[in-house]
């Protein structure tokens, strides 16, 4: 019989993590909530429209974070073929989309008054989003027709990795490719009003204690999956040995 | 020495086999001369608007063809199981995909070099030393296409999906390659003093030498059992 304990003592371990980091949680969305609706000026030229800024910021930073999660586990489970750095990287990439997602969709509210263009091609910021999204949704794709094994957790571990080396030359090709376009914006967010970082660095904690939480969380219930999906099996296959 | 005349006899092999067959060649060349042709149905060639986007549409018929060829790379391995076979032999994992990759960017740059010619008859450029840098390019792009590609399609060799799977995998990753060499490109095509030129050409070669190292330490991962 398998020994599943293992990958279910991670799951537990994660699961605790995850429940102590909800108590901050609370607080820090809280506190990130009233800072980019109350306490934060409002901005003179943009509006409250600009109060978006605050979450957009924060999203869009602990999203690189996620895929350098799954590019620093992808490497792991090449190096130690342990199943929970698989389903840790999968894991953070769920929860990367979800976030690349909300900036990309906050993103369009906020460009569209200020800069009227709903999707500002040639930022680089912009546009290495987008790019990101895309390499990600690849990765659930292959994800998703690859049967479970040691091989599917390999090739995702590779794509994880190539994906996240594209990153910095995304950012080089688009930064050059813009010189070339008229520039639409300019860079905001050098000289901020002392308030406004406040705000945004209290939704950036946020968002990344958000992250650890749902990746963990997230990870706890695929390794859960996994488990059970053994166990099943394997009860079946006593079931055809029995008979 | 005896690396590289390992590696030539695997490049070597699936040339031979292409040279017999022509079958992914044939295919790729004539699914960018189709992509070439419906562009010209698509935008009036002789617009001088068109002009300022020829690089554009030259670039994306030579890359989205160049999956047929890749596919087909490791398909023809899989089905005889001879990837078993070379698997098994008493060689370093590298030099299989070293051999590979030749192979592949070998053929990929003959069939862009074809497009090539074509685009420029279809679209009536006048001719001048500029072009030169063309094949140049070519070379540059082919490689990074080749290695990521190489290394994606012994990937999805073995799945049903792999038709459709392996341009979702590689397009996304190969969106600075578009964009540096469809902007070195247009610089090629204009009259006017190179600007950005000699640095799309370095990012080129940049994410050569990233995406040709990283394929190749996880090209091992790829092939293993």
């Amino acid at each position: 019989m398998t020994d599943y304990s293992p990958e279910l003592r991670t799951a537990a371990t994660w699961l605790r993590w995850a429940k102590w980091l909800q108590v901050p949680l609370y607080f820090l969305v809280l506190i990130g909530l009233y800072g980019a609706f109350v306490y934060a000026p409002t901005e003179r030229v943009m509006g409250d429209v600009q109060r978006i800024f605050y979450h957009h910021v924060a999203a869009a930073f602990d999203a690189f974070l996620a895929f350098f999660i799954v590019f620093v586990a992808g490497i792991l489970y090449l190096a130690t073929r342990k199943v929970l750095w698989d389903q840790l990287a999968a894991a953070a990439v769920e929860v990367g989309i979800v976030f690349t997602t909300i900036v990309l969709t906050t993103g369009p509210v906020w460009a569209k008054p200020v800069w009227n263009t709903w999707f500002p091609w040639g930022d680089p910021r912009v546009m290495t989003t987008l790019v990101l999204w895309l390499i990600y949704v690849a990765y659930l794709i292959l994800r998703s027709s690859l049967p479970e094994g040691d091989k599917k957790y390999k090739f995702c571990a590779v794509f994880g990795i190539i994906g996240f080396l594209d990153v910095p030359i995304v950012w080089m090709s688009i930064r050059w490719w813009r010189t070339i376009h008229p520039v639409v914006i300019t860079s905001s967010g050098a000289n901020l009003e002392p308030r406004m970082l406040q705000s945004m660095l209290a939704a950036i904690l946020a968002w990344f204690v958000a992250l650890f939480v749902l990746v963990l969380l997230r990870g706890a219930m695929r390794l859960h999956a996994l488990a059970v999906e053994q166990l099943r099996q394997e009860i079946l296959d006593r079931g055809r040995t029995a008979a | 020495m005896k690396t590289l005349r390992l590696i030539w006899t695997l490049t070597a092999k699936d040339l031979r086999i292409e040279y017999r067959s022509r079958q992914a060649f044939l295919t790729t060349v004539f699914f960018a001369l189709l992509i070439l042709i419906i562009f010209n149905f698509a935008f009036d060639p002789g617009d001088e608007k068109i002009r300022a986007a020829a690089s554009g549409i030259l670039w994306v018929s030579l890359l989205f063809p160049g999956v047929i060829q890749l596919n087909r790379s490791f398909q023809s391995e899989r089905e005889e199981g001879t990837l078993f076979a070379l698997i098994l032999s008493p060689v370093d994992r590298g030099i299989i995909f070293v051999g590979k990759l030749l192979a592949n960017w070998i053929l990929l740059t003959l069939v862009d070099l074809l497009i090539l010619g074509a685009f420029l008859i279809f679209y009536n450029f006048p001719l001048s030393s500029r072009l030169f840098w063309l094949p140049l390019l070519l070379v540059l792009v082919g490689l990074v296409f080749s290695s990521v590609g190489t290394l994606f399609a012994a990937m999805v060799s073995g799945l049903r999906t792999r038709d459709v799977l392996l341009p979702i995998l590689l397009f996304p990753i190969l969106v600075p390659v578009v964009i540096a060499a469809v902007n070195a490109t247009r610089e090629l095509f204009g009259t006017g003093e190179f600007q950005f030129f000699y640095q799309w050409i370095k990012l080129l070669v940049v994410t050569d030498v990233v995406f040709l190292a990283g394929a190749f330490l996880l090209f091992d991962f790829v092939v293993e059992d």
